[in-house]
């Protein structure tokens, strides 16, 4: 995946080496080059652009310690100098004050007021620039955790739906998981018995279809009753009215089942390897290679999980 | 002491005006006339208490009168100052106005504190002694000593020093008058080109460059029994490396007694340096000043100080305005913007009438004095207050005080100079001042009474981008004079040299390397024979090798008129008004060689008899500043005389000789070889050889554009980098004159490199072509 991410930034980059020129230049190219340079040299300059000139001469300048083969450097050291300050007291100075050229008349604190605005430009600029990468590299992640999440999600309920088959007695070998018609027998099988009494590892299944037939039941209701609401809670009505309305499923759907909610907290995959599991011991499946082995040895099935499947 | 302060002052209310007029027109000496101005003297009055009880016979004369010498009390002083003899000078009577100046001297707030200083003093041998402007501390103090040291019975002198020359020398002459003795006798002053002092002296008010000067014949300033630094906080160069000086001195002269001044309460500083010295302080005559700051940094801070202005004036109650801003330019130019509205705001607002008047260093006297001018009076009775504005440079600060000012406006700026060694630059530039500078504008506020204090900035710039002090000067200047006026005064250990703040190491460096360059120091760092005759001229080392060279070009006398004309201001003048006439002027004197070339044959022109005539009426007339060149005219004599005293010849090249002027350029290069640029290919721009730094030709310059390579005497840095009062040289007067600093093969690659081998190259040739032809001669 890590690698994956790699080849993404280096097919968004835009940079890419280029083939270092390695051809040697020609007498006539060579002329025409120090021609070029020539005319450039003895172009009159701009005022503007000699006044740039002349300040980037001496910035450089300015920013340039006198260095060790200076003369003077050479004769001062000679007379024991060697690096640090001069003189006897603490904290004497060791570069020269800074020159700084005032070529406006912004009063005091005008420049360092400008310089602020800017730099907070600068970093609102950059701020908006991180936080916007920082979300690319999220979004990337997340993506990658839900496509993750929904490929086992699928995958637990496939395998439940399997486990489903096996107990209801529906299962067929060779038949697709989710099977056509004996699918349904087996639903409205499981539909008729008490929610509680399904494996806990299936149990999910049945109780997402019945919470979709009531929804659909609901529906039903309020399209043929004008007069009621799917969610109107009357008062009056007493507990056989309400079952009467079927209003009471839910209540029974609601039941505190510790079971199913301690199986639910489980994650996706952690679900799903129980039902493998299940299916492993009790009927002897193999999840993975779709094959209802007929002894607990299981032979021919390389492992467990789905990477030893290939 | 209080109630005699008080019954001196009442006194003083009643007393007829007398002379001290003179003194009270003197800016350096406005502090003197403090709050109450009426303050004047009356000689029938003497004071009462104090002689009697003394145990002293107060029998006539103080000729009787026995001091011993650093066993004296504020009593004993008093008793001596009460005549009626001079003490100093016993057999003269002294006068009625001596007694007057006496009682305003015992009003200042130092006298309260006498014999708290003189037990100090007595104690310890450097004291650290703080007092704020108005205090009394520059004219007092010395005298406090005198009457305690008793220099005269040592055949020594107490020297009080001054950062500038005109408080030297107006100090000495107020000093002189308090005394009662002749100026230049007891009471002298010592300043460059200028010493008036006699054998008689026993106070002597000098710069503290002279004293530095003296420092370096004698090394442990043995004509002096105390030694006062004043204006400490300044902290001129040759103040702070007087300071380290004096630091080794004192332990060599367990005699020699120091007293170090400042102004400002950044004392402790110098109390640190000095080994905890002991303090005294003495508060000044200050009221409170509330300070406002402005919500937002301003975007023109010009613009915001003249409105600031017009507010005040606009709204507040009577009481005068100082502005601080930077230059001579802004100030006129502020000036006259501030005369226009303040005639709108009359004319439409009913508002006081407004004098506005600028202040800065080199504003003529008599246009300074005019700051002291009462404000203007209301139009009618019960009107509009009027009020005076005074818009100055940083010269307000702390040199001279001005009575009257309630409202002060502070932009935060100054021009302060600035060197980097790096780029080997040394430029006034405009910069934020410091959170002590501040403060000190602040209180220019409180000086008549309550006031307030306008900065025009935030208080939180205020307290983020100021720094807490300013850069002393050490730090801010170009050292090569003074790593020879150290070596002159026998510190051999420039590494280790106790300063307050040593400067970066770079500059240091870059000082050494000019000074071996100019062969006055040798590789070791030790002193030439040269560097040692340079030393004796008060001159930047490139000046004086200039001038000690120019004999060799034959041109001594010249050389000599161009340094003068080079150690003083501007010469020219160009006035906003009439800048066209102004430059047609200056064409008559025009040599299309070069500026110096053009500055000589000014001075030539002004010597002339016909100019000399009436030489005030020339100037002007020619746009020329009479004052700069009279003060030329001045320094020349000064230097010729240490040229005769150095056996400096002095020569010239007959005018009539094609190589008159060339001589001129080719002894330019002797002192000036690294202060040459070259043109760029491209025309405009010139590159300065070794540093590579891009300038323009100054726009005042005279030289045309056709001059490949050219000496400058100054590189100016702005928005734009200028190098200004330029001569045109040739490339190979710099590599015969300088084949040092010229060595071709040690420079980098580029233009100048190429250009200078060429003519190397070509002068080889020239010379084997020579060498070649006598040859075969023979």
């Amino acid at each position: 995946m890590a690698a994956d991410l790699e080849e993404e930034e280096d097919y968004l980059s835009m940079s890419f080496s280029e083939p270092t020129e390695s051809v040697k230049e020609t007498s006539l190219q060579r002329t025409a080059r120090l021609k070029k340079e020539a005319a450039e040299r003895s172009r009159p300059l701009s005022k503007k652009e000699r006044a740039e000139k002349g300040k980037a001469t001496r910035d450089a300048a300015l920013a340039t310690q006198i260095d060790a083969s200076n003369k003077g450097a050479q004769m001062l050291a000679k007379m024991g100098f060697n690096g640090g300050a001069l003189g006897k007291s603490e904290n004497a100075r060791t570069q020269p004050i800074e020159v700084l050229v005032k070529d406006n008349r912004g009063g005091i604190g005008m420049d360092s007021e400008k310089k602020r605005k800017l730099r907070d430009a600068a970093e609102e600029v950059v701020g908006q620039e991180k936080k916007r990468k920082v979300g690319e590299e999220e979004f990337r992640l997340r993506a990658r955790d839900e496509r993750e999440e929904r490929k086992n999600e699928g995958q637990m309920w496939s395998a439940m739906r399997t486990l489903e088959s096996f107990e209801t007695g529906a299962f067929d070998e060779g038949d697709d998981e989710d099977g056509g018609e004996d699918a349904t027998k087996t639903k409205d099988a499981a539909s008729s018995r008490p929610l509680k009494s399904i494996n806990v590892l299936w149990r999910p299944l049945v109780k997402q279809r019945l919470e979709k037939e009531r929804k659909r039941r609901a529906r039903h209701d309020l399209d043929q009753s004008l007069s009621r609401r799917a969610d109107y809670d009357d008062p009056d009505a007493d507990a056989d009215d309400k079952l009467a309305l079927g209003t009471e499923v839910e209540e029974q759907l609601d039941d505190e089942d510790a079971e199913l909610d301690e199986f639910e907290a489980l994650s996706f995959v952690d679900r799903l390897e129980k039902i493998l599991e299940e299916l492993r011991t009790e009927w002897k499946y193999c999840f993975w290679c779709k094959y209802r082995y007929p002894d607990q040895e299981m032979e021919g099935c390389p492992g467990t999980t789905e990477d030893e499947h290939g | 002491m209080a109630e005699e302060q008080q019954t001196s002052r009442f006194k003083r209310r009643k007393m007829a005006p007398t002379d001290e007029n003179n003194d009270r027109k003197n800016p350096y000496l406005a502090h003197m006339y403090g709050g109450d101005t009426d303050s004047q003297h009356d000689s029938g009055v003497s004071i009462s208490d104090g002689a009697s009880l003394n145990g002293f016979s107060n029998g006539g004369s103080s000729n009787g009168l026995k001091l011993k010498r650093h066993a004296t009390t504020a009593k004993d002083a008093k008793v001596a100052e009460d005549g009626p003899h001079n003490y100093f000078k016993p057999q003269s009577q002294l006068s009625d106005r001596y007694f007057g100046i006496l009682k305003t001297r015992r009003g200042l707030p130092v006298h309260a504190q006498r014999q708290e200083f003189l037990d100090m003093y007595q104690k310890t041998q450097i004291l650290v002694f703080v007092g704020e402007t108005g205090s009394g501390k520059t004219t007092q103090i010395p005298q406090f000593v005198l009457f305690d040291d008793l220099p005269q019975s040592q055949a020594k002198m107490v020297a009080c020093t001054q950062p500038r020359r005109v408080a030297a020398m107006s100090v000495a002459q107020r000093v002189a008058q308090e005394m009662d003795v002749t100026l230049g006798e007891e009471v002298g002053y010592s300043i460059r080109f200028e010493d008036m002092t006699g054998p008689k002296t026993i106070l002597k008010y000098m710069t503290d460059g002279m004293l530095l000067r003296e420092a370096m014949n004698d090394h442990n300033l043995t004509r002096y029994s105390t030694i006062i630094l004043d204006e400490a906080h300044e902290r001129t160069l040759a103040t702070d490396i007087l300071m380290g000086l004096l630091k080794e001195v004192v332990t060599r002269r367990p005699d020699l007694k120091l007293i170090i001044m400042s102004a400002t309460l950044d004392a402790q500083k110098f109390q640190k340096y000095f080994l905890n010295a002991p303090l005294l302080a003495v508060p000044g005559r200050t009221h409170p000043v509330e300070i406002f700051y402005t919500p937002e940094p301003e975007r023109d801070y010009v613009e915001a100080a003249l409105r600031t202005v017009l507010q005040i004036h606009a709204t507040e109650p009577e009481g005068d305005v100082l502005l601080f801003l930077t230059g001579e330019e802004e100030i006129e130019d502020a000036c006259r913007k501030i005369n226009l509205e303040a005639d709108d705001m009359i004319r439409e607002a009913d508002a006081g009438p407004l004098k506005v008047y600028p202040l800065y260093g080199s504003l003529p006297p008599a246009q300074q004095q005019r700051i002291f001018d009462a404000a203007p009076a209301s139009f009618k009775p019960g009107g509009r207050p009027g009020r005076k504005v005074i818009v100055s440079t940083n010269i307000a600060e702390t040199s001279l005080t001005i009575d009257g000012i309630v409202y002060v406006v502070d932009p935060g700026f100054s021009k302060q100079k600035v060197y980097n060694p790096r780029i080997r630059v040394e430029s006034l530039l405009v910069s934020p001042i410091s959170k002590a500078s501040a403060q000190q504008r602040a209180g220019r506020a409180g000086r008549t009474r309550p006031g307030k204090c306008f900065r025009l900035y935030t208080e939180g710039a205020f307290k983020k981008e100021l720094i807490d002090q300013s850069y002393p000067e050490i730090l801010r200047s170009n050292l090569a004079s003074t790593v020879l006026e150290l070596k002159k005064l026998g510190i051999d250990d420039l590494v280790h040299f106790d300063l307050m703040d040593p400067p970066a190491p770079e500059t240091l460096m870059r000082a050494l390397e000019e000074l071996n360059y100019l062969a006055c120091l040798d590789d070791e760092g030790e002193l030439t024979a040269l560097g040692k005759l340079a030393s004796d001229f008060p001159l930047d080392p490139a000046l004086a090798v200039m001038l000690i060279s120019s004999p060799e070009f034959y041109c001594s006398n010249e050389i000599l008129s161009l340094t003068a004309l080079l150690s003083v201001p501007q010469v020219f003048v160009r006035p906003a008004a009439a800048r066209k006439r102004a430059d047609e002027m200056k064409e008559l004197f025009t040599h299309t060689d070069g500026d110096h070339l053009t500055m000589l044959n000014v001075y030539h022109a002004f010597k002339s008899p016909s100019a000399q005539e009436n030489s005030k009426q020339w100037c002007h007339d020619h746009f020329l500043s009479f004052r700069a060149l009279q003060q030329a005219d001045n320094v020349r004599l000064q230097l010729k005389r240490i040229m005769e005293r150095e056996e400096v010849e002095l020569v010239s090249t007959p005018f009539e000789d094609k190589k008159y002027y060339e001589n001129i350029r080719r002894a330019l290069v002797a002192g000036f070889f690294m202060q040459v640029a070259k043109r760029e290919s491209s025309g405009k721009t010139y590159v300065t050889v070794k540093d590579d730094q891009s300038v323009l030709l100054h726009p005042s310059t005279v030289l045309g554009q056709d001059s490949e390579w050219v000496v400058y005497n100054e590189f100016v840095l702005t928005s734009k980098n200028y190098i200004r009062t330029v001569t045109a040289v040739k490339p190979e007067w710099l590599l015969e004159i300088s084949p040092n600093y010229y060595d071709v093969d040690s420079f980098k690659k580029g233009d100048v490199k190429t250009s200078l081998q060429r003519v190397r190259d070509r002068e080889s040739r020239r010379a084997a072509v020579k060498g070649g032809g006598s040859g075969s001669r023979r």
